[in-house]
């Protein structure tokens, strides 16, 4: 009997999907879009050659090579040469450049005489990136310039080459990259970003089809035809969205990992369960809400504004050790978080499935949550107050 | 002649009247002031109050010290008194410290083999191996920093001793030929929020703006497919007073807002804010009018006041990797260069960083701002195009002609 409402409420379901373009789009569009727009925005892996300016006041041999090392680095490109400090900011300021390095007068002369004299270098980190990896090439150069002619000083002291080399760096600290090796950025924010658009559309599409019954005046027609079950209506309603989510999040899945090879250290079941049941447990955290606040209108928006929210709170950028307390805890209401957990432990790290065991028992409690609220949705079903 | 004044005065009259009729609908509307006001009065709060301890303190770390002499430990002492990274434990071996990796509880290992404090004794260069976790960039970088700097210090004690021992003149070796000096402009602490803040205020400026301007429009076409095509609300008069009238009430209820999002926000959580906010206000100005248009323009893809979060929300993080705030403009291809050109907020987070942080006067700007005003033309026009072709324009001129 409960079967035959099944299928019927399945069919509505499938019908209402395929009743509205807005739903095609969010739920298939979008997720496939958005990571193809990641992986063609980076796919340099990093941003290298930052546009750099240089002030070379002294104007030397020295100093002619010291903007040579500094042009064949990798990591900046010197696109402006200015005459002065001033000329050199009004270019940050103006964006031309991220930066520039300063060689004061007399540089040569000073620093074969003893007098210290002091590069300076400036590098604009309102960019993050850019800002960052400048500082790295021009500290490297001002490094090794020094370094050099500390060098050419011992050996003219009568040192030798090896022990000369020693002195100047004594102590090596290798740094291993694990994982990410090519420290790639777009490994690193693909991985992130990509699953949390997916939260995103699942939540908004979720709440948005159950609020769009009931503001149409749908709702006791919707529960009659399930036989008066929130259940059996829900499911109907959402097992069709989830088949699609699904098979949609893990061809993003198999786009990153199959077609662009992005680093997989587990089997790929590990990473296809945990998208499964963020998927899920996104449905859930949407039925959850829609089940809590009396405005469905408001669910809805409460939707969106917690999925664009997960962003920041699931520290894709910022780690949860280092929030306040009070902010990080809410990111363990995000089933994003788990799957980026478990994306970090399994994909990134390998290491064995025991460790990650908690994040999937979060995952797959997520849809337990709502079934203690439905009985408040099915009465706000039976009387139907839109509130606008 | 007399016609000319009777038209600009009634077309003026027009305006005053879509202005006014506009301001109702949106103080009548409990999801438009959601978006108008909630959105850009929490927003900023909420998003700085995340990232507000802005740098990472004392991330843990595990050393395996296989060398287990007074050289080693003064490295892990060195490494423990850094800003950025504390170590958790020193453990036995490499399987210990997987462990402690695989629970979670540490996010590097620092492995100091076991010749290292030999090779230093002979005069060779000692290599100790951090194995760094690479799941969130923020914290490799601060872990690169903080070795860096050990590197250093430790690399000049030792240099030293080394001297002393073969017994060079010491001031030839520990005075450096050539100082360095590195100045970080924009974000001098190297702070999270205060990188990331003053883009995303922007950002939120425009994404709420076009959340309610969608949604405004989608009540339009709400009330005429109630009303047999015809909207009540509307006030009757020509295509471009009407998107006139709109772009005015959006902005003149924006500026206010704007003192808060751009100046108070930053005052309040000591944000970068160095440049002249009444020139950042000039600047800003034609981006609220752009997005004012833009918003009406793309409303023609919203029939449903609750599909325009559904259309608009996700297209934020779009947006905010477009403006090249995290990832450069520079290093995206061409095609995603011009889709960013397109976008109010690009100009506008562009202009408005280098103005807040960098101290950038207006006409430093002079290129954003240029854009913004390009596009504010721009999408007048299409807004335009989309009022006046669409079935609301079409029935305005049914009615007028009646």
């Amino acid at each position: 009997m409960s079967l035959k409402y099944l299928k019927q409420a399945l069919r509505d379901g499938y019908e209402t999907l395929t009743s509205r373009r807005v739903y095609l789009v969010c739920l298939i569009v979008v997720p496939i879009a958005f990571t193809l727009f990641f992986l063609n925005l980076m796919d340099e892996g990093l941003p290298r050659k930052v546009p750099a300016g240089v002030v070379d006041l002294d104007h030397s041999t020295l100093s002619r090579n010291v903007v040579r090392s500094l042009n064949s680095s990798e990591l900046v490109d010197i696109v402006d040469r200015s005459e002065s400090f001033h000329e050199a900011m009004e270019k940050v300021r103006s964006g031309k450049t991220f930066g520039f390095f300063m060689i004061p007068e007399n540089f040569q002369r000073d620093s074969q005489n003893g007098q210290q004299p002091t590069i300076s270098y400036y590098c604009n980190l309102t960019f993050f990136v850019p800002g960052s990896l400048m500082f790295k090439g021009f500290k490297t150069t001002a490094v090794t310039t020094a370094g050099g002619i500390v060098q050419t000083n011992l050996i003219s002291r009568g040192l030798t080459d090896g022990t000369a080399s020693t002195l100047v760096q004594p102590v090596a600290i290798q740094q291993q990259q694990i994982g990410n090796p090519w420290v790639n950025y777009n490994y690193y924010l693909t991985n992130s970003f990509v699953p949390a658009i997916i939260a995103l559309m699942v939540v908004l599409v979720t709440s948005y089809s159950i609020c769009s019954e009931i503001k149409r005046g749908n709702s006791r027609r919707w529960l009659d035809r399930a036989g008066g079950s929130i259940v059996v209506a829900l499911a109907g309603k959402l097992i069709p969205q989830a088949v699609i989510e699904i098979c949609v999040a893990l061809a993003c899945l198999a786009i990153m990992f199959g077609f662009n090879h992005f680093p997989l250290n587990c089997p790929p079941w590990h990473i296809a369960l945990a998208m499964t049941m963020m998927v899920l447990a996104s449905q859930a955290f949407a039925v959850t809400v829609c089940c809590l606040i009396t405005n469905l209108r408001l669910a809805v928006s409460i939707c969106s504004l917690c999925g664009i929210l997960a962003f920041s709170l699931a520290a894709f950028s910022f780690p949860v050790p280092n929030m306040y307390p009070a902010v990080g805890v809410f990111s363990y209401i995000l089933p994003v978080r788990y799957y980026f957990e478990i994306y970090i432990d399994q994909a990134l790290n390998g290491i064995p499935l025991y460790y990650s065991r908690y994040f999937y028992m979060a995952l797959a409690l997520f849809p337990v949550v709502p079934l203690a609220l439905l009985w408040r949705m099915k009465r706000r079903m039976l009387d139907m107050v839109y509130i606008g | 002649m007399k016609r000319i004044f009777k038209n600009i005065s009634s077309g003026a009259v027009d305006l005053m009247r879509v202005w006014r009729r506009e301001f109702y609908l949106v103080f009548h509307d409990a999801g438009v002031l959601l978006f108008f006001f909630l959105l850009t009065l929490g927003y900023p709060i909420v998003y700085t109050v995340i990232y507000n301890p802005e740098i990472l303190e004392n991330i843990p770390v595990a050393v395996v010290d296989n060398s287990r002499t007074s050289a080693s430990r003064e490295l892990t002492r060195m490494i423990d008194a850094t800003q950025g990274m504390e170590v958790y434990d020193c453990v036995a071996n490499m399987q210990e410290a997987r462990k402690l990796w695989n629970e979670h509880k540490v996010y590097g290992i620092l492995l100091i083999p076991e010749d290292y404090a030999h090779r230093l004794g002979r005069g060779e260069q000692a290599v100790a191996t951090f194995y760094s976790e690479m799941s969130l960039l923020l914290r490799y970088r601060t872990f690169m920093s903080c070795l860096a700097d050990v590197q250093l210090a430790a690399g000049a004690d030792i240099r030293q001793e080394l001297v002393d021992m073969i017994g060079l003149p010491a001031q030839d070796v520990n005075k450096m030929p050539v100082e360095s000096e590195a100045y970080l402009i924009g974000d001098p602490t190297q702070g999270f929020a205060s990188f990331i803040m003053p883009g995303i205020v922007v950002l939120i400026l425009q994404q709420s703006m076009l959340l309610g301007v969608t949604m405004l429009a989608a009540g339009i076409k709400e009330r005429r497919r109630r009303n047999g095509g015809f909207d009540p609300e509307s006030v009757q008069t020509s295509p471009m007073i009407t998107i006139w009238g709109k772009a005015l009430c959006y902005v003149t209820l924006y500026l206010p807002l704007c003192i808060y999002v751009l100046d108070l926000v930053p005052l309040m959580f000591s944000l970068p804010h160095v440049g002249d906010f009444r020139q950042m206000y000039l600047f800003i100005f034609p981006m609220l009018l752009a997005t004012a248009f833009l918003g009406q323009a793309i409303s023609v893809f919203v029939t449903e006041r609750e599909s325009s979060m559904l259309v608009i929300v996700f297209t934020s993080v779009v947006f905010l990797f477009l403006s090249g705030l995290t990832w450069p403009r520079y290093a995206m291809n061409s095609f995603w260069t011009w889709i960013g050109d397109a976008v109010p907020a690009t100009w506008g987070v562009e202009g408005f960083i280098r103005m807040n942080s960098n101290g950038g006067e207006l006409w430093q700007q002079s290129h954003p701002y240029t854009m913004l005003w390009i596009l504010a033309a721009v999408y007048m026009l299409a807004a335009y195009a989309v009022t006046r072709y669409t079935r609301i324009g079409m029935e305005t001129r049914m009615l007028r002609r009646a």
